[in-house]
């Protein structure tokens, strides 16, 4: 229940930002070396000699996502952001654009509504709720103990006037699309109406909602559920609010914790909120500073943060013994990594993937399942990164665990299979350069493009290449080098003008809390990077928010036949799936880095003794 | 009568290059940096013919981070390459491309800064306040725009973009200098007896200041390594497989690799500093010897 609704913003959002993050690397034990004594003439054997010898290879599962224990009164917690820049300080979940803003409201403020493992709503938060029997029509009862730091009560109308600020047509955030499901925002958002017809203020604490259609969606993760106080608000005018002082110098929240002071872009500090409506928080004070990610191990070694918010997972195996005082939790992060293949362009006049099989080099499924055949992730995972990344199967992570289908067969490293679908899909080397060509016998050459950041994108994308040299396939990277990020997403289309000289690329994607895959595969989504457009594929993501898949079974079904359906057709095809790390010091107690926790919340946190603990 | 001619043969004044030799020699340390600078330089160019730089730059992952032993002289870096054999690629490609902008940048900056000194008045005026625009420019930012501009990346365009902010400095001394020496009389005998301008320039001005040339061109090239490498280190040069000093160098802004695994950077680093020291002993010797208070021989 620690984060209630993830809105679908934030999880094209976290797509940005977990890209600037992910970074890795693999980092081999150093200390031993067999290899130094033997002669030149073995030197054959010396690779498989340092398989034996060097690379560490861990596993998430032996990780604990959580750690308990029994907290003294009070104290401080230091907590480290790890980013390599300021953060951007708009601190209300109605405006921040920026994942790093988020950590800071997540600890000040919360949703009202909270979540189970599975992200579907659940009656313990700040709100309960109940719905008509078709599905499209939510009451929601606020809780009487709720109120904001100053406080004041959280009302009806203070939600109902979060979600008339997100539809006003002066709002300069990135979340309108998250309230346009509700009747009557549009039109509000239009200047059609003067207010939200689909939201009706009960009493005080009592707020309907009625939805344009009753989807699975709607319960895990589709409802806006974050009040903005009105009598704080109101008089600030809309396109004014996210710059104004409420939100960024005495930001004000409804969580465990108030916010003290903020030294832009550097530090914040909290203190506890002893009116919190679940309980008095353990801690006394909450210190928040950025880290840059070259640092993140001294300042956890000198006890100078207690934690972090995320910790780069190459550095794990270099570390992993001189942080005594730190403990190592784990747990699935919730996005893969991929490769896409561009099968088309964006049509911005009708707002539609123009898929073109005729012209694209990868138009033929044969090609691009030999290619999935031909890379050996599971060398990958754990040359690269330690076994903290593993061969992905299907595109719905383990992470949803209703969700994701084991059984499913995907292709796997086999050289032979994938040179045998290219013979019999007629990709031959005709002129005798070593590289097959097409069908038509034409030269084949595909332009790849991949995307800077982290230590091993570099040989990560030679290795692909190579990999694809040997079942013949001729990969030339995109200008010549990996590309810097905002160019690499303007290339594939994120502002809708393709390149079309790229041919294939490779990204990761953060799956949202919903598991609705549409924000990715839909034709009319601009995300739809392959430009790829299917019949089956569309009526599979429609069938899976229809009002049949309210009922779990049917919708597990329905995305069971997705994922197969994708691994057939091959528009993409996952490579690895990722662990997250977060260190912890050993004085912190109770806390939980899942974000799915429900046993565990933030006011729970408490830290065992006055001052950190520090490594030998 | 004969005597005499030999003795004003023997008075006949040493020529350029003979005082720059003679000062090389007398200069131990410049010497001994002079060879060292042709050793590296034939070793890097001679046995990368025979290197393979593909099979280089192909990634194993099962030799990830070994440290040096017998098969990988100076171990391998995160992506299981052979540090060695990208230090001789990365030596040949940053003196490359070091000698390629100072050529580009020197042969350019020469030819503007004589036509600008020569000619003077208007000429000079226009060609000078292009100059001053040019310096005023925040070169480095605008060689980083350039570098993620360019589609088509290799050594030439690289040293392309390079020598475009480069040639300023050379072409202003050779200007100042141009200044001085068509005052001078040879220079005016010339013009009187109609002798053309491009004659002038080419023919008698521009040998005269030969040993200004060489000098500053030396130097300019200890800086252009330096910059090539700094470029790179920034991760605005070369991308890692085509390797050059600053891409070795820049693996140590990873902290784990700067504490545990010197052999990926360290014999960059090393080489760097050797590299630019000698080239800028040599270049010492070279510019004391263009000025005759300052000569040792």
């Amino acid at each position: 229940m620690r984060k209630a609704t993830i809105s679908k913003a934030l999880f094209i959002m976290m797509l940005m930002m977990f890209l600037v993050l992910a970074a890795c690397s693999s980092g081999s034990d150093d200390a031993d070396d067999s290899s130094s004594d033997e002669g030149n003439g073995e030197s054959e054997d010396t690779g498989s000699d340092s398989e034996d010898t060097d690379g560490k290879v861990y596993d998430i599962a032996d990780f604990s996502p959580i750690k308990e224990g029994e907290p003294m009164d009070g104290g401080n917690l230091n907590f480290g952001l790890v980013a390599d820049s300021v953060f951007a300080g708009t601190l209300n979940y109605n405006f921040y654009s920026d994942a790093y803003d988020s950590e800071i409201i997540d600890w000040f403020d919360e949703g009202l509504l909270s979540v189970d493992d599975t992200f579907n709503y659940t009656q313990d938060g700040a709100a309960t709720w109940e719905v008509n029997d078709e599905g499209n029509e939510f009451t929601f009862t606020i809780r009487d103990e709720v109120n904001w730091h100053d406080g004041e009560p959280v009302t009806a109308e203070d939600w109902e006037f979060a979600i008339e600020v997100l539809a006003d047509p002066d709002y300069d955030g990135p979340r309108y699309g998250d309230v346009t499901s509700i009747v009557g925002a549009e039109e509000y958002h239009d200047g059609e109406a003067d207010s939200i017809e689909g939201l009706e203020v009960i009493d005080d604490k009592t707020l309907k909602m009625t939805f344009k259609h009753a989807t699975p969606s709607l319960l895990s993760g589709g409802i806006w559920g974050y009040a903005l106080p009105k009598h704080i608000f109101e008089d600030i005018p809309v396109a004014d609010m996210s710059s104004s002082d409420e939100v960024r110098v005495n930001p004000i929240g409804m969580g465990p914790f108030k916010v003290e002071s903020i030294t832009p872009g550097e530090s914040v500090t909290f203190s506890k909120n002893e009116d919190y409506w679940k309980g008095e928080p353990n801690l006394d004070t909450v210190t928040l500073k950025v880290i840059a990610p070259e640092t993140v191990t001294q300042a956890l070694e000198t006890g100078e943060v207690d934690m972090v918010d995320s910790f780069p997972t190459d550095q794990y195996p270099d570390v992993e013994e001189s942080l005594t005082n730190v403990e190592f939790l784990g747990t699935l992060d919730r996005s893969y990594s991929y490769v896409g293949f561009k099968m088309g362009t964006w049509d911005k006049e009708n707002g539609k993937v123009a898929m073109d099989l005729e012209n694209s080099k990868v138009g033929d499924v044969e090609l691009r399942r030999a290619m999935w055949y031909a890379l050996d992730n599971n060398a990958v995972g754990e040359r690269f990164y330690n076994g903290l990344r593993w061969n992905a199967t299907t595109l719905m992570p383990s992470f949803y665990e209703n969700y994701h289908d084991d059984s499913i067969e995907t292709p796997t490293y086999d050289p032979d299979k994938a040179n045998q679908i290219l013979d019999d899909a007629g990709y031959e080397d005709v002129d005798g350069d070593g590289f097959r060509e097409n069908p038509d016998g034409e030269e084949l050459v595909l332009n790849y493009a991949s995307m800077e950041g982290g230590d091993t994108a570099e040989p990560l994308t030679n290795y692909y290449i190579q990999s694809w040299e040997q079942i013949g396939i001729k990969v030339e990277k995109t200008d010549g080098r990996l590309l810097e990020f905002n160019d690499f997403y303007d290339r594939i289309g994120q502002q809708g003008n393709d390149d079309p000289d790229i041919d294939i690329y490779s990204a990761a994607w953060s799956v949202g809390t919903d598991v609705d895959p549409t924000g990715l595969w839909g034709p009319n989504v601009i995300y739809n990077f392959t430009r790829w457009e299917d019949e089956e594929n569309t009526r599979l993501l429609e069938e899976g928010v229809s009002e049949e898949a309210m009922d779990l079974e049917y919708r597990e079904d329905v995305y069971k036949e997705w994922q197969e359906y994708m691994v057939d057709q091959v528009p993409v095809f996952p490579t690895v799936y990722r662990a997250k790390l977060a260190p912890v010091n050993e004085r912190v107690v109770n806390w939980d880095i899942r974000d799915e926790a429900t046993e565990l919340e933030r006011y729970e946190v408490g830290v065992t003794q006055d001052e950190p603990v520090v490594a030998e | 009568m004969e005597a005499d001619i030999a003795k004003m043969k023997e008075q006949k004044s040493p020529s350029a290059i003979n005082i720059l030799l003679r000062e090389l020699f007398r200069d131990k340390l410049a010497l001994v940096s002079l060879i060292f600078l042709i050793l590296i330089t034939a070793f890097v160019f001679g046995i990368s013919i025979f290197l393979d730089k593909n099979e280089i730059v192909s990634v194993d992952l099962f030799a990830i981070n070994t440290p040096p032993s017998d098969q990988f002289i100076l171990g391998t870096d995160y992506g299981g390459r052979d540090v060695f054999g990208q230090l001789i690629i990365g030596t040949r490609n940053s003196l490359a491309i070091g000698i390629l902008v100072t050529l580009i940048s020197g042969v350019f900056g020469i030819a503007y800064g004589v036509i600008s000194g020569y000619f003077g008045g208007q000429i000079d005026n226009v060609l000078m306040r292009v100059i001053d625009f040019f310096m005023v420019l925040p070169f480095l930012m605008i060689i980083i725009v350039f570098v993620s501009m360019t589609r088509d990346y290799s050594v030439v365009t690289f040293s392309l973009i390079m020598a475009a902010f480069s040639w300023m400095g050379i072409a202003r001394l050779i200007r100042s200098k141009a200044l001085q020496e068509k005052e001078l009389d040879y220079a005016q005998a010339s013009k009187t007896l109609g002798t053309s301008n491009f004659n002038i320039i080419f023919k008698q001005v521009l040998p005269n200041i030969t040993s200004l040339i060489i000098v500053t061109m030396t130097l300019n090239l200890a800086a252009n390594i330096g910059l090539e490498s700094g470029l790179s280190f920034l991760g605005f040069g070369f991308p890692e497989d085509t390797p050059s000093l600053g891409t070795l160098l820049s693996y140590a802004t990873n902290p784990q690799t700067l504490e545990f695994r010197w052999w990926i950077w360290a014999p960059a680093a090393i080489l760097i500093l050797l590299l630019m020291l000698a080239v800028r002993n040599v270049g010492e010797a070279l510019r004391r010897a263009a000025d005759a208070r300052q000569r040792r021989g």
